[in-house]
């Protein structure tokens, strides 16, 4: 039976990191646990798919929210935990995966298969790369990368002591701009193989 | 007249700092900056200071507000017939009533009792979905007429979503008809949710006056409820694809039973303690003596177990409680809250139908969006003043003032401690019950409560 491996995968929109995280997945021959995670947890426990992924990756909201006893009625709060309890449960039993984003590198902090990446990219770069996927302009690229990168900072931080994209909360941070997504992926796959041969 | 105006100005200051820190308290909870028994106690701690201290500078108003004498009196502990805590502050008989039902409530809790009443009676019903809806709706009123609302749904809600996995079928509708009748079940009595200990001890009413009075009103109510919830769930109660469960692999009642000895024991504990709560009036036994002995009893039949109850003793509120009556007792010292009733007395031009209709429904629609427990303790001086000066008489106000904030934090997820467990308890396994789906039945149900109990305040009492 192969080694062990969980990759975390941190990422800024529009970075290139979900796609980097395709790449790793592809060469490890291990699954890639995105937004078909919660698809994976709706099936199992027979539920309703589309409404947990409407939960995902989002922050709970304070003012319509209130915590008893540890009880919390924030569906996102809630559906996250579901997530993180999930996520522990496949890396406890031994299951190798690459993860992109849900907190991944704190929740399975204290794994010795995870290794938790964090990349990052160039503004200039970001808004080419999404003016491209979403056929939008300049100035709506602008805006999205900036909205999607506040929600998911607000999501990490509401769940994790360390900040999102904070360098020292991960193995490694690269920044997908100086090399491209596929030479960032290679310089990847050489970093987690000399980790997992105990050479980093 | 150099005086006067000290004086004046010396009111007006502690005022001012009783407002503030009462507003930054009710802010603070509400966005859980920190823990609520932290938030309070540091709000306490700044109206002994800055209210009781600087602003009026009266140390007798810190004894009051502590009221630690209350304790030494006869009183608290025996009374021939209603005792009434006539000073403000800190209402020690509440605390002692809920400690005392908090170690019961975990010697039940370890022996299993709960899990077992609820898989015994969907084991009495045959495992059928729709008669465990209603008798689930039956079990969670009647036991949240003596136990905290939080532990009934905590447990009832958790066997819903277990049952509901064995013989497949959607548990929101249930655990949310569950959470309502908590609720419900919680006004009917003077134990029942915690507005209701408070009004009772600070305005010496028993448990046979809530029984007769709000009591009523719930009975009558809940016959209107399961009729609603019927209808309105019924539909998404059947079995998902409709297969037939064999009943017999699903877990025996007695199964949930961790000791059969801790069981029979805490079973007559409880029983003992509802009979000592029905007849305390005739015995003269306040529900500070009956919450300690319980306690006391619970603790010396648990032997060795009895440190364990007493570490998961809820003091975290106890402390919230201690903190938030010396805030409002700040409130009330200063005079604000009896300014506050001539305020409702004028805009109801002394119409008592106008006066039940604004307590009851500002009560609810308070209740439904902040913690209904800060909401009754302010409210019950000004009731005190309303009826003092309005010639209202006092119980009809109360009577309003419990309905409305027991039933009000039924019609919002945060509204009340029990809608938070339920909800949390279902989306823990993935259920998830956003506002929107809450709210689209529960606050009709709400509404439709708050007005029977109006009504039947007005067609009874007036």
């Amino acid at each position: 039976m192969a080694e062990q491996l969980i990759i975390s995968i941190g990422r800024e929109f529009g970075s290139g990191g979900r796609e980097i995280a395709g790449i790793l997945a592809e060469h490890y021959n291990i699954p890639l646990l995105d937004h078909n995670l919660m698809d994976e947890i709706a099936s199992e426990r027979n539920l309703d798919a589309k409404e947990l992924n409407g939960l995902d990756e989002k922050k709970r909201n304070l003012l319509l929210s209130r915590t008893v006893k540890g009880f919390n009625n924030s569906p996102e709060q809630n559906i996250s935990q579901l997530q993180f309890s999930y996520l522990k449960e496949k890396a406890n039993s031994g299951e190798s995966f690459v993860v992109v984003g849900r907190c991944s590198e704190t929740v399975l902090r204290g794994n010795k298969a995870l290794i938790s990446i964090f990349i990052e990219a160039d503004m200039d770069q970001k808004i080419k790369r999404i003016e491209e996927r979403y056929q939008l302009s300049t100035h709506e690229a602008k805006k999205k990368i900036a909205e999607k990168d506040a929600k998911r900072k607000q999501y990490h931080n509401s769940f994790c002591e360390g900040k999102w994209g904070d360098a020292r909360n991960y193995d490694i941070t690269v920044n997908s701009s100086r090399l491209g997504v596929a030479d960032t992926a290679k310089l990847l796959i050489n970093y987690v193989d000399m980790c997992r041969t105990g050479k980093a | 007249m150099r005086v006067q105006k000290n004086r004046k100005d010396k009111d007006m200051l502690s005022q001012i700092f009783a407002v503030i820190i009462f507003v930054a308290m009710f802010v603070l909870i509400v966005t859980e900056i920190a823990e609520r028994q932290v938030i309070s106690s540091i709000c306490a701690l700044l109206t002994l200071i800055f209210v009781f201290g600087i602003g009026m500078r009266d140390a007798g108003a810190v004894w009051e507000a502590i009221n630690l004498r209350s304790i030494a009196s006869t009183g608290f502990w025996y009374a021939a017939g209603e005792s009434a805590q006539a000073s403000s502050g800190i209402n020690w008989e509440t605390i002692l009533f809920v400690f005392g039902m908090m170690v019961m409530v975990e010697g039940m809790a370890e022996s299993g009792f709960f899990r077992w009443l609820c898989m015994r009676i969907a084991k009495l019903v045959h495992y059928k979905v729709i008669p465990i809806f209603m008798t689930f709706m039956v079990l969670s009123t009647v036991l949240a007429m003596f136990i905290d609302s939080i532990t009934v749904i905590l447990f009832l809600a958790a066997v819903t979503i277990e049952l509901s996995r064995l013989l497949k079928f959607q548990p929101v509708p249930m655990i949310l008809a569950e959470v309502f009748c908590a609720n419900l079940g919680g006004s009917a009595t003077m134990c029942g949710d915690p507005p209701n200990i408070i009004i009772g001890t600070s305005l010496g009413y028993s448990f046979a006056d809530f029984i007769t009075n709000t009591g009523l009103i719930v009975a009558i109510s809940f016959v209107a409820v399961m009729i609603y919830f019927y209808l309105v769930f019924h539909k998404e109660l059947k079995n998902i694809n409709g297969e037939e469960v064999d009943v017999k692999t699903l877990p025996s009642p007695e199964s949930a039973i961790t000791d059969k000895k801790e069981f029979v024991i805490s079973t007559m504990i409880f029983l003992t303690v509802v009979v000592l709560l029905v007849t305390h009036a005739q015995t003269g036994l306040t529900v500070s003596t009956i919450g300690l002995m319980a306690a006391v009893v619970t603790l010396v039949t648990a032997g060795k177990k009895a440190l364990k109850l007493l570490r998961r003793v809820d003091y975290k509120t106890l402390l919230f409680f201690i903190g938030l009556f010396v805030v409002i007792s700040g409130l009330e010292q200063t005079g604000l809250l009896e300014a506050l009733a001539g305020f409702i007395g004028k805009i109801s031009g002394g119409n008592v139908m106008l006066m039940i209709a604004i307590i009851i429904w500002l009560s609810a629609i308070a209740s439904a969006f902040v913690d209904n427990i800060p909401f009754a303790t302010t409210m019950i001086p000004i009731i005190r003043s309303l009826s003092a000066t309005c010639g209202v008489d006092l119980t009809i106000l109360a009577w309003s003032l419990a309905m409305g904030t027991d039933i009000g934090g039924s019609a919002t997820p945060i509204g009340a401690s029990a809608n938070v467990v339920g909800i949390a308890t279902a989306a823990r396994e993935g259920h998830v019950i956003k506002w929107g789906k809450y709210c689209r039945k529960m606050v009709p149900a709400t509404v439709m409560v708050v007005l029977i109990s109006m009504l039947v305040i007005y067609a009874r009492y007036l």
